[in-house]
């Protein structure tokens, strides 16, 4: 009699919370994330160019493995951004929500331009123009960074809004310094000291970037032991867990935050370093190229284990050289890229969802009663 | 769980049959290169093979910046002109005024390229970085302005006396605004054009002077405002500039920026616009008067021929009209005034002649006097140091790639312009 | 059959690896107060939440009135009549009583609140509520939100109500009243569901009682043939001695002295006025009193995470008897003078405890930062943990298990080894049995008795009367931020206890 089951009513899927998914299944749903997204875009270049998928993957790869020089650019575009990726963790860790990275980084890049450009010409040596330039830009992005830490920390002013705003103000330093230095107007600053390389982080081995490269590895192994083994790495996790759990056990969060954002900035200061010094040597206010934004994407995915971070910030260029390698084979706009690269990423947070959740369908119900 | 997988898997499949539904299809785009271009006929009549060439085009921005567009479309005709395949013509857009851009040019030479151009100001140290490095490739420079300083055999400069298109722009813009005089639109005294300029740079500065002498050749109460948006290529900026001209009282808008934003605050706001680049009607089809354009198209087909026919690229390479490399788009004769196309052909033809100069000293003055002398900053070694006179004759001899540079060189406000 | 209001067959359900309720079956009768009797965790609040909407069963049938229904959402369990009171109150702090009970609702046009306040006054006289209709939220005892949200679900039509631990917020009085009022709707024909695990109230309140144990019905007996102890044994499976030893404080020493403290909180309120005590060595001082008056700032103020605007404590070393001020000290500051002040909070995995954290991370929360060492011992921790899962009985998979996959009562385990392992001699606890099961109270009543032994100063505050006056050797009542009565528990009763904690409210009526 009970059998008069008004199924129609049901609902067709639920969802429910899973508990603890074994590891190898939670990789397994973000590979598969990986493929359908990688299978979504391919269908979509295909309807927009015609070109078999095939074709279109081998663009996307030769964009960042054809020849070895491609190898080398992809691994400092890995290295600075993960450098910057590695800059924002401590933050972001202790749930401060740094996105001034961008202006951070320009800052530290900024004074480091600055010293190339007004020491160029004294005939002061590299051994000691370089540590200037390396000290000057570690503390030009940590002034950046600990402005708006104070003021979070003394006035609790908001510090998303805080740090989005000292981007632009670092733009518009920068701006300044062009103007003033490259009097012909043009706005560009041109290479700094292209005659006598003063400045100029040297190749080692002969190969660019890998000097970049070495040091964005040790830092990474740094950040790693920092956040994981050290107390100051504990306090972030605790702070960023609880701020009432870090009170009762009587940590100062405000020193934490403080010395955290200080850290944070020195990091930016250094990729910006980096960027001037081992790589463009010059100065301009798209030098971070929106780094400072991604870079916490990158974090995020990786869920702030350096570790995992050289995987994601790997994926990130991944796409974004390979999009851009599809945009230029197939002759599309370069938007091409950023819409892959957003297809790709939408999959791979999406995906969580089905690692967090459970989908029971209505018909699941009735195959599971015994 | 397994059901999300078997989901997945038919997903993937549906994808799979897509994929294979679309690959039998022949590749139009690939085949399409015709096996006869290749022993095509180039401009002397006799056979040129370009099948064993290739060509690497840098830019800045891509198609959405007016000034990128209109590389990329005279590279695109140029390939189609001398049949060219897609993979024989790489075009690399968004590419930054950094680093990147000595990858791209690295990356251009190591996939074969002969010829690697690039398009913006900023990317002129990474080019000769690249130059240094490639020496049988050849890269050429539009905008720049060192070629002569650095000594590379294979690093070139390009630019076109824009001025004197420039000038015939200017030309249309005094008519109309004679038409707005006359009608009492506006009084002689109200005829000030505003202008979006974009950096406070020599190249801005010389075309929107030679914009202006020759609005005022035919307008003489016209007067103009300049304000810089400091950026090449932002919308928001260039209307909001734009409109802020407009509020001020400007009668015509020109500008020297990248996007659409100037000309569409003016067909908005129902104001004459003379543009760069490309043609604006479509944009403003009741406010659009003309546009003066660089048409790339000839120094592209030069260092193609060059290099194929292995003959050499001019170090520093400035187009003309006589080149076809100086160019107007077509008068919208249902903006510009009457007699607007006869006036043009009229100065053109003495521009072309000689018997016109568009900074004839006696035209106008530079804080109340005229000038016999200007030392411009022509050798650019970095130094921003001026050290060359550049008039001489009764005339400021703007983008003399013979005897000074390709690239402008008039850097200063003539009386008459005001900075905002 | 006809008189049957809802009946359950069958119903499971599960969340990932854990069966919350297993083929459960269930009766209700109309004119019935059924209790639902079980441990925490053990499927009492899955299964009301399924029936009002907030879940959805796996399996299993729903029959209202002898017809089968599916109730997706709680909108369908309004339309069945059904009604749950939840523990947590879900009221707009700025609207008036009846202003809340109206929204939500459903009516077309604008809302006639004169009717309706009307209707609500109606309800009141029926069941004899003592309840102003416009009054506003905020200036609302525990017990008169409570009383809103009933009349709330009664203004909806409901004829079965569920009410999830009703009496965890009230005093006796309270509770007795509320008691009353339940007989009354009993009466008048209403099914009545009421969760609880306190036994006297199953007792006192409740026609039959059902029992679960880890998501499965053990069984259903008339109250009349139940005791407390034949209904512990169905929920826990198996006998358990429900005393607690409560032993004479031995050489009773002050340890801690409180004067004259006033606490400002943030938002301005004061929290504590002219608090002035003593706890002594080797005794359980025990507080008692309404949620809210001032217990959590009492505690915090002690433990340095409180300002304190006014008033001292003081610390009296048991070593050296040399008096220590700990006055407006950092929780760095009071260790560093060495004092083994130890602190159970009553958020365990919001301040005790990182949930996100393993258990050998959560060992060092309180000496991470001892030695000079720039990185982690982990060591001491690691043992430490491994020694509290061994000792405690904590179920957890291993010590590499972040705490908040542990179920609340291992949670409180973990943090209360933690707490008194560093020897204290000042501990306190904040309501450290709340949603703990029977056995894991017990042993949360022993430690304490240990450490009492051990001549530590306990502050016990609890919430459950009979436990209070069973383990504690004083009992010092708060109302609203004042001291309104210290009792030797030995001699007290429960009325007593619950007249103190009205007694700063009552001064307002």
């Amino acid at each position: 009699m009970e059998h008069t089951i008004k199924s129609k009513k049901e609902p067709l899927i639920h969802i429910t919370k899973r508990d603890a998914m074994p590891l190898w299944k939670a990789i397994l749903i973000r590979v598969i994330a990986v493929v359908i997204a990688l299978a979504v875009s391919a269908l979509l270049v295909m309807v927009l160019t015609k070109k078999n998928p095939g074709q279109v993957f081998t663009a996307m790869f030769n964009g960042s493995f054809q020849t070895p020089r491609k190898i080398l650019n992809m691994l400092q575009d890995v290295a600075m951004l993960l450098c910057i990726s590695l800059a924002v963790t401590p933050a972001f860790k202790m749930k401060f929500w740094n996105i001034g990275a961008e202006g951070q980084v320009l800052m530290g890049a900024l004074a480091s331009a600055t010293l190339m450009y007004k020491l160029g010409n004294t005939g002061i040596p590299n051994g000691v123009l370089i540590p200037l330039m390396f000290i000057g830009s570690i503390l030009m992005g940590m002034i950046w960074a600990i402005i708006p830490a104070i003021f979070k920390a003394v006035w609790n002013t908001n510090e998303t809004l805080f740090t989005l705003m000292m981007n632009y103000v670092a733009m518009q330093i920068i701006q300044i310094c062009i103007a003033t230095w490259a009097t012909s107007g043009s706005g560009v600053m041109g290479v700094i000291n292209s005659m006598n390389e003063a400045g100029w982080l040297p190749q080692i081995f002969g190969t660019k970037y890998l000097l970049n490269i070495i040091f964005v590895a040790l830092l990474t192994v740094f950040v790693f032991i920092y956040l994981k083994f050290s107390k100051h790495g504990y306090e972030i996790a605790v702070v960023g867990e609880s701020e009432n759990t870090a009170r009762y056990i009587g940590i100062n969060v405000k020193k934490v935050i403080l010395r955290t954002m200080a850290l944070s900035g020195a990091l930016c200061g250094f990729a910006g370093f980096l960027l001037v010094s081992g790589a463009s040597h010059t100065i301009t206010k798209e030098l971070a190229g929106g780094m400072g934004f991604t870079a916490i994407m990158v974090s995020w995915l990786a869920k702030f284990n350096p570790a995992i971070m050289v995987g994601t910030s790997f994926l990130l260029v991944f796409l974004d050289k390979g999009a851009s390698s599809i945009a230029m084979e197939c002759r599309l706009s370069e938007s091409i890229g950023e819409i892959i690269t957003g297809i790709i990423i939408f999959f791979i947070i999406g995906c969580e969802f089905f690692i967090r959740y459970k989908i029971n369908f209505r018909s699941s119900n009735k195959e599971v009663a015994k | 769980m397994k059901k999300i997988i078997a989901i997945i898997v038919a997903i993937l499949a549906i994808f799979a049959l897509a994929a294979c539904a679309v690959t039998p299809t022949p590749e139009p785009d690939n085949t399409k290169a015709p096996a006869d271009a290749t022993d095509g006929t180039g401009e002397t009549g006799e056979t040129v093979d370009y099948s064993n060439f290739k060509i690497g085009v840098i830019c800045l921005h891509d198609e959405n910046s007016t000034y990128d567009a209109n590389f990329i479309n005279a590279i695109k005709a140029v390939q189609a002109k001398l049949g060219l395949s897609d993979s024989q013509v790489i075009i690399k857009t968004g590419v930054d005024e950094s680093d990147a851009c000595y990858n791209a040019a690295a990356e251009m030479a190591d996939a074969g390229c002969k010829v690697v151009f690039a398009d913006s100001f900023g990317h002129e140290d990474y080019m000769i970085q690249a130059a240094k490095e490639f020496k049988n490739v050849q890269f050429c420079h539009a905008t720049g302005t060192k070629a002569k300083v650095v000594n590379l055999d294979n690093y070139h400069n390009a630019f076109a006396s824009i001025y004197q298109g420039r000038y015939l722009a200017g030309i249309a813009a005094g008519m109309k605004l004679n038409e707005m005089i006359d009608s009492g639109k506006i009084t002689a005294e109200q005829a000030k054009i505003g202008y979006v300029g974009a950096w406070p740079y020599a190249e801005v500065k010389s075309g929107y002077t030679s914009f202006f002498l020759g609005a005022r050749s035919v307008c003489p109460s016209a007067t103009m405002v300049v304000t810089y948006t400091d950026s090449w290529f932002d919308i928001a900026k260039e209307k909001t500039a734009a409109e802020n001209l407009i509020a001020d009282g400007c009668a015509l808008i020109s500008q020297h920026a990248d996007s659409e934003g100037a000309p569409k605050a003016c067909e908005a706001a129902n104001v004459p616009n003379v543009a760069y680049n490309i043609d604006t009607t479509p944009l403003g089809p009741t406010t659009a008067l003309i546009s003066s354009k660089i048409d790339w198209e000839p120094y592209f087909e030069l260092i193609i021929n060059a290099v194929v026919k292995g003959t050499a690229i001019p170090t520093d390479y400035c187009g003309t009209f006589a080149t076809g490399s100086v160019a107007l788009t077509k008068l919208n004769e249902s903006v510009a005034a009457a007699g607007t196309q006869e006036a043009i052909d009229a100065a053109k033809a003495k521009l072309i002649s000689g018997e016109l100069k568009v900074f004839d000293t006696s035209t106008w003055t530079f804080e109340g006097k005229t000038l016999e002398e200007y030392v411009a900053d022509v050798v650019d070694n970095g130094d921003f140091v001026k050290e060359t006179n550049v008039i001489h004759d009764g005339y400021f001899d703007e983008s003399n790639a013979d005897q000074f540079r390709s690239a402008p060189y008039f850097d200063f406000l003539i009386d008459g312009i005001t900075k905002k | 059959m006809e008189n049957v209001a809802i009946e359950l067959r069958g119903i499971s359900k599960r969340f990932g690896r854990i069966q919350a309720n297993k083929n459960v079956n269930l009766t209700l009768y109309h004119g019935e107060i059924l209790s639902l009797l079980g441990e925490n965790g053990s499927g009492k609040t899955t299964l009301m939440n399924m029936i009002s909407g907030i879940y959805f069963p796996d399996e299993g049938h729903i029959f209202i009135n002898g017809e089968e229904v599916v109730i997706k959402s709680p909108k369908d369990a309004f339309d069945n009549g059904i009604g749950m009171i939840h523990q947590h109150f879900k009221l707009v702090d700025v609207f008036t009583a009846t202003e809340n009970i109206l929204l939500g609702l459903e009516e077309k046009g604008r809302f006639d609140v004169k009717a309706a306040t009307k209707k609500v006054e109606e309800l009141c006289n029926k069941y004899g509520f003592i309840l102003d209709p416009n009054k506003k939220i905020y200036e609302m005892s525990v017990s008169e939100k409570q009383t809103v949200e009933i009349i709330k679900v009664l203004y909806r039509g409901a004829n079965i109500l569920i009410l999830d631990e009703p009496t965890a917020v009230l005093t006796p009085q309270e509770a007795r009243k509320l008691f009353d009022i339940m007989r009354k709707m009993k009466e008048d024909g209403k099914a009545i569901i009421i969760i609880t695990h306190k036994l006297h109230e199953v007792l006192s309140v409740s026609d039959r009682v059902t029992v679960l144990r880890k998501g499965e019905t053990i069984g259903s007996v008339p109250t009349s043939e139940a005791t407390v102890e034949s209904l512990t044994e169905m929920m826990v499976g198996k006998k358990v001695a429900l005393n607690i030893d409560r032993i004479d404080p031995v050489d009773p020493k002050e340890r801690l002295v409180v004067e004259g403290l006033n606490c400002i909180n943030r938002e301005g309120v004061k929290v504590l006025s002219d608090i002035s005590f003593k706890a002594l060595s080797g005794e359980i001082l025990g507080i008692a009193g309404i949620a809210g008056s001032g217990q959590r700032e009492l505690l915090e103020a002690i433990a340095g995470l409180q300002h304190i605007n006014q008033g001292a404590i003081t610390y009296i070393d048991p070593a050296s008897g040399a008096n220590k001020s700990l006055t407006d000290m950092t929780p760095m500051q009071i260790r560093a003078l060495g004092v083994r002040l130890s602190f159970v909070p009553e958020d365990r995995l919001g301040m005790g405890l990182v949930g996100n954290m393993d258990l050998v991370d959560n060992m060092m929360l309180r000496s991470y930062s001892k030695g000079h060492s720039l990185f982690l011992q982990k060591k001491e921790p690691s043992d430490l943990a491994k020694h509290i899962v061994e000792e405690l009985e904590v179920v957890t998979p291993n010590i590499q298990t972040p705490v908040r996959r542990l179920s609340g009562g291992n949670v409180q385990k973990v943090l209360v080894g933690r707490e008194i392992s560093s020897s204290p001699t000042v501990l306190m606890v904040a309501y450290p049995v709340r949603g703990l099961d029977i056995n894991s109270s017990y042993l949360i009543y022993r430690l304490l008795n240990e450490q009492k032994k051990l001549g530590a100063a306990i502050i016990f505050v609890g919430e459950d009367l009979d436990v209070l006056v069973e383990l504690c050797d004083r009992i010092m009542v708060l109302g609203g931020g004042h001291i309104t009565g210290v009792v030797d528990a030995r001699t007290t009763t429960k009325e007593e206890i619950g007249y103190l904690m009205t007694k700063s409210n009552g001064g307002e009526h």
